[in-house]
């Protein structure tokens, strides 16, 4: 099988926890025999190597430099994401299982992938944005919601990783209860779990595709 | 090639979404393309009451839903549709077996459609870039600004050739954005003549607008600076000094009403007729009837109406400058005047109005110029051989999938 997961942070850039989780949860799949690419964003060490870990880190930068917001900054990187993501596809003889997006960041690129080449995608949620925003309901924090919408329709399952963000989705994205998925990172069968994810995702058993 | 040339177009507009230039500008090229026996694409913006999916004169279009984001401003609008046009799109061409051979942008508006797009399918990207941030602003001034420059020079940057419609343009590119010179090309706007050849009771028609002493100057244009209706009715005395006319000032815009208010101090609204919007039925016709007509802008990367009346065998008076300077040679297909400046411009009008053998001369020369160089199928043909050209070096190069 072979991954690619798209996450804004990712070591040595940490912005969050999730930078964290993202490289435990490569070292993990890595160690079962899964072939992980991590793309991710890095102003200057861009481009694909295979780390000591054998994961695979594919850093891009944005081609516009200046922007309004971290939205516009988003959108117009989402392209680079798509640029190198489209070359680990064509470098390995378009075999990609599953893409699993790490929170909103990297979504559209992901549907555009989907919708390219017919390759699944898990959404993964770290936080939301009417939590990070506390409800706020500008334009601006619309238009992530949005995103993070399109995320939960076009993807084939949603990981979340509490009991309370899985009502908290239903809640806010109308999203059925079956399409997602609870998986504790500090439990036993985490990593466990995330694969027999991946394994359904792949094989389309969520039907969602 | 085993089948024909496959093109997929994107333009934020098309008909019957009309913002601007770039609509028609699509609308006859990807037409007359698909005339000359190119497969065609056009993905564009939804419109109300246009459906999703029509083919229209033998070209295939695709309307997306693009209002589906809540956006804080247009530059982020621009980068959702554009989010939602590449999901699309790529539905489409994934359709097509990603048998596209170009993927076609028209300005930056579509720019992060196509350039993910690009990489994805690894479809050679051709963008042709109407205007600019920097031209349109006359200079970058904030960061909202620059982020639309940096996002056409990001287009440039990622596309295979840069199309320009003029001389002008293609020198004001490579500057701007530092692109090559061989990566450039100049392929002119077009006008469709047949439109313009019509047969109709000119004198009847030409009542509503001017008494049958009175020349009749016609203006053309959206009434904003750059367009120089200022300059026209600042030369407007200086005409009427030497010969009768009546002013024709057709569009809308800000500087309406203060044109109108000073056309009033001038004591001259008898002899200026403001019609706002007109349709392209009466449109046409004032071509037609008009005596001279004057473009008169401040900043033209074209100058579309100057071939609109070339087509209609109106005499020229034109401001020199940008795309305008190409399109007409002094004294043998229009007249030439100084730039914002009213003498030069109420010269200009008199000399083709006190003289109709030498007016003859000028509009004649001017619509042998435009069958010549501006019809669309003239055009369509020449961009065909550059699709050629590209799809020929991508074949030969090793960028392609395997």
């Amino acid at each position: 099988m072979r991954v690619l997961i798209f996450s804004w942070e990712y070591p040595p850039r940490i912005v969050g926890k999730l930078a964290h989780y993202v490289n435990n949860l490569a070292k993990e799949l890595v160690k079962r025999k899964i072939g992980v690419y991590v793309v991710t964003f890095h102003d200057y060490l861009t481009g694909c190597r295979r780390e000591a870990n054998n994961i695979i880190t594919c850093r891009v930068s944005n081609p516009v430099r200046t922007h309004i917001g971290v939205l516009t900054w988003v959108l117009t990187l989402n392209q680079e994401v798509e640029r190198i993501a489209a070359e680990v596809y064509y470098n390995s003889k378009r075999q990609i299982s599953l893409i699993d997006v790490q929170d909103w960041h990297f979504i559209p690129a992901a549907v555009t992938i989907k919708k390219a080449f017919n390759i699944p995608f898990i959404y993964s949620v770290e936080s939301i944005e009417e939590h990070r925003s506390h409800g706020a309901n500008s334009p601006f924090n619309l238009s992530i919601k949005s995103i993070e919408w399109l995320g939960t329709f076009e993807s084939c399952r949603i990981i979340v990783k509490s009991e309370w963000m899985k009502n908290e989705i239903i809640r806010f994205y109308n999203v059925p209860t079956e399409k997602i998925v609870v998986i504790q990172p500090k439990s036993q069968e985490w990593i466990g779990r995330i694969l027999q994810i991946y394994n359904e995702a792949t094989k389309d058993v969520g039907g969602y595709i | 090639m085993g089948r024909t040339l496959r093109v997929v177009m994107f333009s934020w507009e098309y008909p019957p979404r009309v913002v601007g230039g770039i609509s028609p500008h699509v609308y006859y090229l990807s037409k007359s393309l698909a005339k000359n026996s190119v497969d065609v694409y056009v993905v564009t913006c939804d419109f109300p009451g246009a459906p999703s999916r029509e083919i229209v004169d033998g070209v295939h279009v695709l309307r997306i839903d693009s209002y589906k984001n809540p956006a804080p401003d247009f530059a982020t609008w621009i980068y959702l549709m554009n989010m939602n046009m590449r999901k699309e799109a790529a539905a489409l061409i994934r359709s097509l077996n990603g048998e596209v051979d170009i993927l076609h942008a028209h300005d930056w508006l579509v720019a992060s459609a196509t350039i993910g797009l690009k990489h994805i399918f690894r479809i050679p990207l051709i963008a042709t870039i109407h205007s600019t941030e920097f031209g349109r602003r006359n200079g970058i001034h904030t960061d909202y600004e620059r982020m639309i420059h940096e996002t056409e020079r990001w287009l440039t940057y990622e596309a295979w050739k840069v199309v320009c419609c003029s001389n002008y343009m293609i020198s004001h590119v490579a500057w701007v954005f530092g692109v090559p010179s061989d990566k450039l090309v100049m392929i002119p706007n077009g006008v469709n003549i047949a439109d313009f050849q019509i047969s109709f009771n000119k004198e009847e028609f030409r009542r509503r607008y001017a008494l049958p002493e009175e020349k009749l100057v016609l203006f053309v244009g959206r009434l904003v600076y750059e367009k120089g209706a200022q300059v026209l009715v600042e030369a407007i005395p200086k005409v009427l000094s030497k010969v009768n006319a009546k002013f024709v000032i057709v569009g809308d815009g800000y500087m309406r009403n203060p044109l109108l208010k000073r056309v009033h101090e001038m004591g001259l609204t008898h002899k200026v007729l403001f019609t706002g919007f007109v349709d392209d039925w009466t449109l046409k016709r004032l071509y037609n009837c008009a005596d001279v007509c004057v473009v008169p802008s401040l900043y033209e990367p074209f100058g579309i109406t100057a071939l609109e009346a070339m087509a209609s065998k109106a005499p020229l008076v034109v401001s020199d400058t940008g795309g305008l300077s190409e399109i007409v040679e002094h004294d043998h297909s229009g007249v030439k005047v100084y730039v914002n400046n009213s003498d030069s411009l109420a010269w200009g009008i008199t000399r083709i109005l006190l003289d109709p053998a030498h007016a003859e001369t000028l509009k004649e020369n001017a619509f042998q110029k435009v069958m010549r160089e501006y019809d669309w199928n003239g055009i369509s043909v020449r961009l065909r051989q550059l699709y050629s050209l590209v799809h020929e070096e991508y074949l030969r190069g090793s960028w392609k999938p395997k």
